[in-house]
C-alpha cells in the first residue's frame, strides 16, 4: 500500500479536466464478451449487435478473432463489408498468419495481442523476454505493411515488470504501433496503483494507451476511470460487463459513470441502453440482474417510505439521472418497507381515497401480506386489501350500532 | 496537504484493522420487491455471525409490530456479533430501539440542502437540533450509538464537519458517510475522506452504493485514507443498485489492501446462495468472487494457461469462497483443453485426434449456442471412432 501524501498526490491530478473529444469507446462485446465461458452468438447477431454499437455512437468495435476462422471468421467479414461508421476491429495474437486471416475479413484495426508479464512468458508462452519483444516486432511491422490501425495488447500488463512493460511499449511504438492496450487480465489492480502505472507509461514512453480492465474484485469501472484520469484515450467495454470470469468494464456504466460522475459526455446514445442490454442478455442468455447499475430493472422502482415518498417530491433527491436518460421507468411499488405516506399515494394513483388514519392500519396488513408472500403487491392485490378493509369497517360500523341499539 | 515522505513507510508499517458491519438485514431488505421471513432473517444472522461479521444491522423497529418482533427473536437467539437496529433521527423513535432490546442504534440524518428541502421541509439548525434530541434520547436509555449522515457526498463539507462534531460530542461510536446517490469515484473518495480525518480524528465508517459500479472501489478508497468500518451487504443486495458486496470487499481487502479479517472465506458461496434464495435475486454467474463462472474457463488461450497454472488467471484458489474450478468446453477451446478433458474420461488423445475432435466440438457449439455436455463429447467421439473406422475400411478396400 501506498503512503497518504502519494494517494493525495494521485487524487489531485486524478481531478484534472478531461477532455471528451480524446476519449474512445472500443467495445469488444463481440470477443471477448463472446470469449465467456459459455457464450455464443449467432452470426446474424454479431451483425445486429454490430449495428446497434455503431448507432449508438461506439468509436470502435472489436469483431472477433479471425484466425479461429469458420464461422467467426464469416461473420468478421461481414461486419466489415457493412462500412460502418466505426473502426473494425480484429483480434490477433502476435503471429503474422494470424495478421492474413484479419488482412482477410476487411478489418480497418489489428489488436496484437501478446503476454507481457513474466508469469504468462514462462508459465504459458514458455518463452523469453525477447521472444516477446521480437514477436511484437515482426507482427506490427507486418500489420503496417496493410496500412491497418494496430493496437498493441499487452497482455496480463498488470502484473508484469515496469521495466519491461516499458520496454514492451518502447519496442510497440518504435515499430510504428498506434496505441497500447494495458491489460488487467486478472482484475488485480486499484484505481491509484492503476492511475500510477499508466501516467507512467504515457509519460515516459508516450503512447496512446487502451484501458482493458477486468471486475474480479468489482474494480473495473473504477480502474477504467482511474486509467483515463491518467491520459489513457481509449476503453475496452462490453456491454453489460460481459466478459471472461467476472467480466469486463461494462459500457453502460463507463459512459454513465463518465458523463455524471466526471463530467464527459461522449455523445453516446444512453437512450437506448436499456434495448441493447435486453439485445444482448438474450442473445448471450444471461440475465440482466434486475440491480445491474444503469440498465437494471429495478434501478428507479421505490419501495422503502422515505425514499418513495421524497423521491415523489423531487426524483434529484436519490437520482442523479432520469429513468428514461437510459431507457427505464420510475415506479413506486408497495411491500413490506411501504409506509403510510406512500400508500395514500398509490392508492390516489389507483383511483382511491383513504385518510391517514385509515392508511396507518390498512398499512399494517398490507405489511402482513408481503411477509407471507415474500414479495411487494400487485395493484390488483392493493386494491383488494383496500376493498376488505373498508368492507370491514363499514362491517364493524355497522355492528357497533346495531349493538348500540340493543343496549 | 503535502506531508513528508516518511508517512508512506508508517502507513505500511502499520497494522491496519477495518470493522465490518453488515446490512443486509436492513438496507438488504429495503431493496424493492425483497421480503425476508422471520426465520431467513435468524439463519442469515446466524451465518455471518458464524462467519466472523463482527456487527449486524438487524431492522428497522419502527416499520411496526411484525419487524419489531422479528428484531426481537434475532435478539434472543444472542448471536456473539453486535447487533444493530436503524432510525430516522426523532426522538420517540428510540422508544421502539429500546423495546426490541437492542443496545446499539444507527441514528440517521439526511445532511445535503436537497434533502433537508425536499425530505424534511426543514432547515440545517433543524438538523443539528434533531440530532442533539434524538442522540439525548438514546443516551438517557444507555443505547449506544453510531450517527449516520445520509447523502453526505452531496453536504457541503463545512456543515457536514458541524453534524459530526455535534455527533462526537453527543458521544456517537463513530460516524457514517453515506455515498447515498454514489456522487463519488474513489479519488474524489479519497480526498473526501482524508480531508474528514485530517480535520477531526473521528472514527469513520463508509456507506457506498453502486450506482455506478464502484461501490467496492470507493470502499477500498475511505479505508487508505483512514476509515476505520464499512458497511456491506451479502451479493451487494440493497436499495436500487445496492451497496459493496460483503465478498467483494472482504476478498478485495485481503488481496488488494493486506488487510486479512479471518473471516471463514470459504462459507461465501453458501451465503451467497442462501441470501439469493431468500431474496429471490439469482447469483449471476458472472457475480464478482462468487460467480459459478469465476473460475470456469473455457477460451483456448485461458484453459491452456490455467492447465498449465493456475496462477496464470487466477489470483486465489476457488475452495478459498467455496467455488470449484472448472474447463468448459464449446467454441472457444483449444485442443490442449480437449487433450486434457479426455483424460479426464480416461481417454488419452494424440494431437490430431484432438485437433479433428475439436473442430468437430466447435460445429456443434455454434450450432446448439452454448458449450458442450460432458455426455456430448463422449457423442462426438464416438462419433469420430466410427467415421475414422468408415474412412479406414474405405481406404482397405481401395
Amino acid at each position: 500500500m501506498r503512503g497518504l501524501d502519494i494517494l493525495t498526490e494521485f487524487s489531485m491530478k486524478a481531478g484534472e479536466k478531461l477532455e471528451p473529444k480524446n476519449i474512445k469507446i472500443d467495445d469488444t462485446t463481440l470477443r471477448d464478451g463472446e470469449q465467456t465461458a459459455g457464450v455464443v452468438f449467432a452470426n446474424e447477431e454479431k451483425i445486429h449487435i454490430a449495428k446497434m454499437l455503431d448507432r449508438i455512437g461506439v468509436h470502435q468495435i472489436e469483431a472477433g478473432i479471425p484466425t479461429m476462422g469458420g464461422d467467426e471468421k464469416e461473420a468478421i467479414k461481414a461486419i466489415s463489408a457493412l462500412n460502418l461508421n466505426c473502426s473494425i476491429l480484429g483480434w490477433n495474437r502476435a503471429v503474422v498468419s494470424d495478421i492474413n486471416d484479419s488482412v482477410e475479413c476487411g478489418v480497418d484495426a489489428a489488436a496484437v495481442s501478446i503476454s507481457a508479464s513474466d508469469i504468462h512468458i514462462e508459465h504459458k508462452l514458455r518463452k523469453s523476454r525477447e521472444w516477446v519483444l521480437e514477436s511484437v516486432r515482426t507482427a506490427v511491422d507486418y500489420a503496417k505493411k496493410f496500412n491497418l490501425y494496430v493496437s498493441v495488447n499487452a497482455e496480463d500488463a498488470s502484473r508484469a515488470d515496469m521495466e519491461f512493460l516499458l520496454q514492451f511499449a518502447r519496442t510497440s511504438k518504435e515499430v510504428g504501433a498506434d496505441r497500447l492496450r494495458y491489460c488487467d487480465t486478472l482484475g488485480i489492480l486499484d484505481p491509484f496503483e492503476t492511475f500510477m502505472r499508466v501516467r507512467t507509461i504515457i509519460d515516459i514512453i508516450g503512447i496512446d494507451i487502451e484501458m482493458h480492465t477486468h471486475n474480479d474484485f468489482g474494480m473495473a469501472i473504477a480502474n477504467a476511470i482511474a486509467g483515463i484520469k491518467a491520459g489513457a484515450t481509449y476503453v475496452n467495454t462490453t456491454i453489460n460487463g460481459l466478459g471472461e470470469r467476472a467480466g469486463n468494464a461494462s459500457f453502460e456504466e463507463l459512459v454513465m459513470a463518465l458523463k455524471y460522475l466526471e463530467g464527459v459526455d461522449l455523445g453516446i446514445d444512453t437512450h437506448l441502453f436499456r434495448d441493447l442490454s435486453e439485445y444482448i442478455a438474450t442473445a448471450s442468455g444471461r440475465f440482466i440482474p434486475a440491480w445491474k447499475p444503469v440498465v437494471g430493472a429495478n434501478l428507479f422502482v421505490y419501495e422503502s417510505e422515505i425514499r418513495a415518498s421524497t423521491v415523489m417530491k423531487e426524483p434529484k433527491t436519490f437520482e442523479l439521472f432520469r429513468p428514461e436518460d437510459v431507457g427505464l421507468e420510475r415506479k413506486i411499488i408497495i411491500g413490506k418497507n411501504s409506509g403510510v405516506n406512500t400508500l395514500i399515494q398509490k392508492l390516489k394513483g389507483l383511483g382511491f381515497k383513504i385518510a391517514q388514519k385509515e392508511a396507518e392500519e390498512l398499512s399494517e396488513s398490507i405489511r402482513e401480506k408481503a411477509l407471507a408472500f415474500k414479495r411487494a403487491l400487485f395493484d390488483s392485490e392493493i386494491v383488494e386489501a383496500y376493498n376488505s378493509y373498508m368492507k370491514g369497517k363499514s362491517n364493524s360500523v355497522k355492528v357497533s350500532s346495531k349493538s348500540g341499539r340493543d343496549k | 496537504m503535502a506531508k513528508e515522505k516518511s508517512s508512506e513507510k508508517k502507513v505500511t508499517g502499520e497494522q491496519k484493522s477495518v470493522n465490518i458491519i453488515d446490512t443486509t438485514l436492513r438496507n438488504g431488505e429495503q431493496a424493492a420487491g425483497v421480503v425476508f421471513s422471520k426465520h431467513e432473517k435468524i439463519r442469515i444472522a446466524k451465518m455471518l455471525d458464524e462467519i466472523g461479521i463482527p456487527e449486524i444491522e438487524i431492522g428497522t423497529p419502527t416499520l411496526g409490530p411484525l419487524e419489531r418482533e422479528i428484531i426481537k427473536e434475532i435478539v434472543s437467539s444472542k448471536p456473539s456479533a453486535k447487533l444493530f437496529t436503524y432510525c430516522e433521527a426523532f426522538p420517540e423513535n428510540i422508544a421502539f430501539a429500546v423495546d426490541c432490546g437492542v443496545k446499539d442504534v444507527i441514528i440517521n440524518i439526511s445532511t445535503s440542502d436537497l434533502h433537508i428541502k425536499v425530505k424534511y421541509g426543514k432547515t440545517r439548525t433543524w438538523v443539528l437540533n434533531q440530532l442533539r434530541e434524538t442522540t439525548s434520547e438514546a443516551r438517557r436509555n444507555n443505547l449506544n450509538f453510531i450517527v449516520s449522515a445520509e447523502d453526505a457526498t452531496r453536504t457541503d463539507l463545512e456543515f457536514l464537519l458541524k453534524v459530526l462534531s455535534v455527533a462526537e460530542k453527543k458521544g456517537a461510536a463513530r460516524f457514517r458517510i453515506c455515498d447515498t446517490v454514489s456522487r463519488l469515484d474513489p479519488f474524489r473518495t479519497f480526498l473526501l475522506l482524508n480531508t474528514i480525518i485530517n480535520t477531526t480524528n473521528f472514527t469513520i465508517e463508509v456507506y457506498n452504493h453502486n450506482d455506478f459500479g464502484m461501490a467496492t472501489a470507493n470502499a477500498m478508497a475511505a479505508i487508505r485514507a483512514g476509515a476505520k468500518s464499512l458497511v456491506t451487504s451479502v451479493n451487494g443486495i440493497g436499495e436500487g443498485t445496492g451497496n459493496a458486496a460483503l465478498e467483494e470487499i472482504v476478498m478485495a481487502l485481503k488481496y488488494l489492501e493486506d488487510i486479512d479479517l479471518g473471516v471463514n472465506t470459504a462459507k461465501f458461496r453458501e451465503i451467497s446462495e442462501y441470501v439469493a434464495k431468500a431474496s429471490a435475486r439469482a447469483i449471476p454467474v458472472w457475480k464478482a468472487i462468487i460467480g459459478t463462472n469465476v473460475f470456469a474457463h473455457e477460451s483456448g488461450i485461458h484453459a491452456d494457461g490455467v492447465l498449465k497454472n493456475p496462477r496464470n488467471y487466477e489470483v486465489f484458489e476457488p475452495g478459498e469462497v467455496g467455488l470449484t474450478r472448472q474447463l468448459v468446453v464449446g467454441k472457444h477451446s483449444g485442443s490442449h483443453t480437449i487433450i486434457h478433458k479426455f483424460k479426464e474420461f480416461g481417454i488419452d488423445l494424440t494431437t490430431n485426434e484432438a485437433n479433428d475432435i475439436l473442430s468437430m466440438t466447435r460445429a456443434m457449439a455454434i450450432d446448439l449456442k452454448r458449450p458442450l455436455f460432458e455426455k456430448e463429447l463422449m457423442y462426438i467421439y464416438n462419433e469420430y471412432l466410427e467415421k475414422k473406422k468408415t474412412k479406414e475400411e474405405e481406404e482397405a478396400e481401395v
